[in-house]
């Protein structure tokens, strides 16, 4: 039971390019491909009802990155924000991480509701005042304000990946994060922006030899010297900084082996993981592939525990997906608060959950057509084959350009956020 | 596989497509993406050759068509293709199409300095500095036809090519062949891209798939950048200077570019020559395609 808020406004153009929640679910950071970065926050209208419903407004909006040109190798360098991770909050300010294919920056987000008024030299207005008229001293005191929200750049951590970054993860340490690009993951220090080191180096010495690409990365939740990457061949690998420096021999090596009646041209690609992400008792890890998410037990490598099926009925399709560039889409995956249910994106805006307890799964629509606000979100059907049924909708008849990629979930509450091309959703779990 | 044949080469087709508008897109050649339109390529390729392992006699067929078309053109197809491969295996930093990109002469008789592979030194050499042998290289495929006269060597696994230009006999050893991707500063109609360096080998004739397809249109030229379209630095710039390039960064400084150096300078500054994977190209499995059309 979902209802349904939408929030990026319509006709913009900015497509988002990722979405997160903060560690304590007040704050939703999106990133767009025109390098801005907008962030709601959440205001509770009588949490003490039982039907309260939450409300995110937008709370600040910069530009993180901006286009950029790199002269040495002539190439431009894109400013679509890929990434956004937030770093536990210490004090009263936010500070979360935002990262474009090349460059990651540490922002601060800070809150102004006072100023300073009663200088003994300055005039109100800024301007300097004869210190021959001052006569009597004061002491300046702070005053409210109209709530002002201020992002402001401290750290530009550059010049660390020659490929592009697709993942960025905070330590559970609080002190370090990783950067992943294609071939390699580097390991940094919040505080130290000119070095870095590098921790995973799968760059072949004759690079016609590459056969497998990075393709995600995050650290372990609690376990600060653990980390897992995934790669275009379908694998993850998990890593222990403590056994040497550079993890290029891995701990753990998860896969599943292909079922060879499945074989078919576009094999490799279906199989190239695009998300991975571990559970939040650190437990378990979901990786998102083209057409399933996989759930994973840390102490089995052999094969996942649960598969979910996102989209099957797109098996028979892949031809017209090569085509069309959609079967190189990069799906993300979620889970909820507790781990018992997971979401993932699809086409035609749909996105699914797959709650893992009761056996059963879920397809939504994200869209202004079929949801007004407050309205309960119903479930959809896609139709494979055979005789379609009222409501169900043909696999042919689906919109391959309306895309679900970014969704997150409140990391306590039922709230989520379903990022379409560019618009977000932010539908909430009626409590009853 | 659950393709028949023709999916297959409309594949390959599609693939090649999809690598060539790779390079121009922003934001620089996507590795993972053409890593996995590879496989497709290579997925396709074994399709066909498994279709067609038993028909050998077909490659006296092929050499027919291959004379009718003529040599030439084959060779600027293929350098074509040769030259998008090229773009891919070695331009991993993601250097766009236009930019220029040299491949250095693995040759005998030539300095050390040609094998410099700096894209963009190359892209900041005007026509007129003969001093640079990069430039030299480059530009003398564009005033000239040197195409190489193939020489069989007597291992399977070499060729030996003989610049008709520079009189420089090249070995290419292993199935590698290195191939010079060169701009032209003029752009001859049809916009043909030329490779320096074939290897032919006198049993079969290496053509690109691409050869039958009916709306074959001209391939993006690479084109010298100019000074007009390129925010970079107006100034000559000597491959092995460093401290050119470091000028070029502007307020980044040069502890950026040290730092990005590092990892960087593999990329550019250690190959010598270029070397394109073979099975992609040649291999019995395209020519025994091309005949079944």
């Amino acid at each position: 039971v979902l209802l349904e808020r939408d929030k990026r406004g319509v006709g913009r153009t900015d497509i988002i390019s990722t979405v997160e929640f903060n560690h304590t679910g007040e704050l939703l950071a999106t990133g767009d491909k025109g390098g801005r970065v907008v962030i709601f926050q959440q205001e509770i209208e009588n949490k003490s009802q039982p039907q309260f419903r939450s409300e995110y407004n937008v709370y600040s909006t910069f530009q993180s990155h901006e286009p950029e040109f790199d002269y040495l190798k002539s190439l431009e360098i894109e400013e679509k924000i890929n990434k956004i991770r937030w770093l536990p909050q210490k004090n009263a300010a936010q500070f979360l991480l935002s990262t474009n294919d090349k460059t990651i920056k540490l922002w601060k987000i800070s809150e102004r509701d006072k100023r300073p008024e009663g200088y003994n030299l300055k005039e109100e207005d800024g301007r300097y005042k004869d210190p021959n008229t001052i006569m009597s001293l004061r002491v300046p005191v702070l005053i409210p304000m109209d709530l002002m929200v201020e992002a402001s750049p401290r750290r530009v951590f550059a010049n660390a990946h020659t490929y592009h970054i697709n993942s960025i993860s905070v330590n559970s340490d609080n002190e370090t994060y990783l950067s992943a690009d294609d071939l390699r993951i580097n390991l940094w220090h919040l505080e130290i922006t000119d070095r870095s080191f590098n921790i995973v180096d799968i760059k072949p010495a004759n690079m016609e030899e590459l056969t497998e690409v990075i393709t995600a990365a995050e650290f372990h939740p609690h376990q600060c010297n653990t980390f897992v990457y995934s790669s275009s061949k379908g694998t993850i690998r998990l890593c222990d900084m403590r056994a040497s420096a550079l993890c290029d021999k891995h701990s753990k090596l998860f896969e599943e082996p292909e079922d060879p009646s499945n074989r078919s041209f576009f094999s490799e690609i279906i199989s190239s993981i695009s998300d991975v992400k571990f559970s939040h008792n650190g437990r378990y890890m979901m990786t998102r592939d083209y057409l399933s998410v996989k759930i994973w037990d840390l102490n089995m490598e052999n094969r996942p525990v649960e598969t979910y099926q996102v989209h099957e009925y797109l098996r028979s399709k892949l031809c017209s997906l090569y085509e069309n560039d959609c079967i190189f889409d990069k799906f993300e995956c979620c889970w909820n608060g507790n781990d018992s249910v997971v979401m993932t994106g699809s086409y035609n805006n749909f996105f699914r959950m797959f709650d893992r307890g009761q056996r059963r799964d879920v397809t939504l629509e994200a869209s202004r057509e079929n949801s007004k606000p407050m309205q309960v979100l119903k479930p959809r059907k896609v139709c494979a084959g055979g005789k379609r049924k009222k409501d169900e909708i043909s696999v042919d008849s689906l919109d391959f350009n309306k895309k679900i990629l970014h969704t997150a979930w409140h990391p306590q509450d039922n709230i989520i956020a379903v990022a379409t091309t560019n618009n977000l959703y932010i539908f909430q779990d009626k409590v009853n | 596989m659950m393709e028949c044949a023709f999916d297959a080469q409309n594949l390959i087709s599609i693939s090649l497509r999809k690598i060539q508008s790779s390079r121009t897109q922003r934001g620089g050649i996507k590795l993972h993406k053409n890593l996995l339109v590879t496989y497709v390529l290579r997925n396709a390729r074994q399709f066909y050759m498994s279709k067609n392992l038993s028909q050998t006699q077909r490659t006296h067929h092929y050499e027919d068509v291959a004379a009718v078309r003529g040599r030439h053109e084959y060779l600027e197809l293929t350098g074509s293709l040769t030259e998008l491969a090229d773009d891919f295996y070695c331009n991993f930093t993601g250097v766009e199409s236009d930019t220029w990109h040299c491949g250095a002469h693995q040759s005998i008789g030539q300095p050390a300095e040609v094998a410099h592979q700096d894209a963009s030194a190359c892209a900041m050499v005007p026509q007129s500095d003969s001093e640079l042998m990069v430039s030299e290289a480059c530009w003398s495929c564009a005033d000239k036809s040197s195409w190489d006269l193939p020489v069989l060597n007597a291992q399977a696994n070499q060729k030996t090519v003989l610049d008709l230009d520079t009189h420089v006999v090249t070995t290419v050893t292993n199935g590698y062949f290195h191939s010079d991707c060169c701009a032209q500063s003029k752009q001859p109609q049809g916009a043909q891209c030329y490779s320096k360096k074939r290897k032919m080998d006198t049993s079969y004739y290496v053509v690109d798939p691409e050869f039958y397809l009916p709306d074959f249109g001209p391939w993006p030229c690479k084109r010298m950048r100019t000074d007009d379209d390129s925010p970079s630095e107006p100034e000559q710039l000597d491959s092995s200077n460093i401290s050119n390039l470091i000028s070029v960064l502007g307020s980044g400084g040069l502890s950026e570019f040290v730092s990005w150096q590092q990892t960087d300078l593999e990329q550019i500054i250690a190959a010598q020559t270029i070397c394109l994977k073979h099975t992609l190209l040649t291999g019995s499995g395209w020519t025994r395609a091309i005949e079944a059309f």
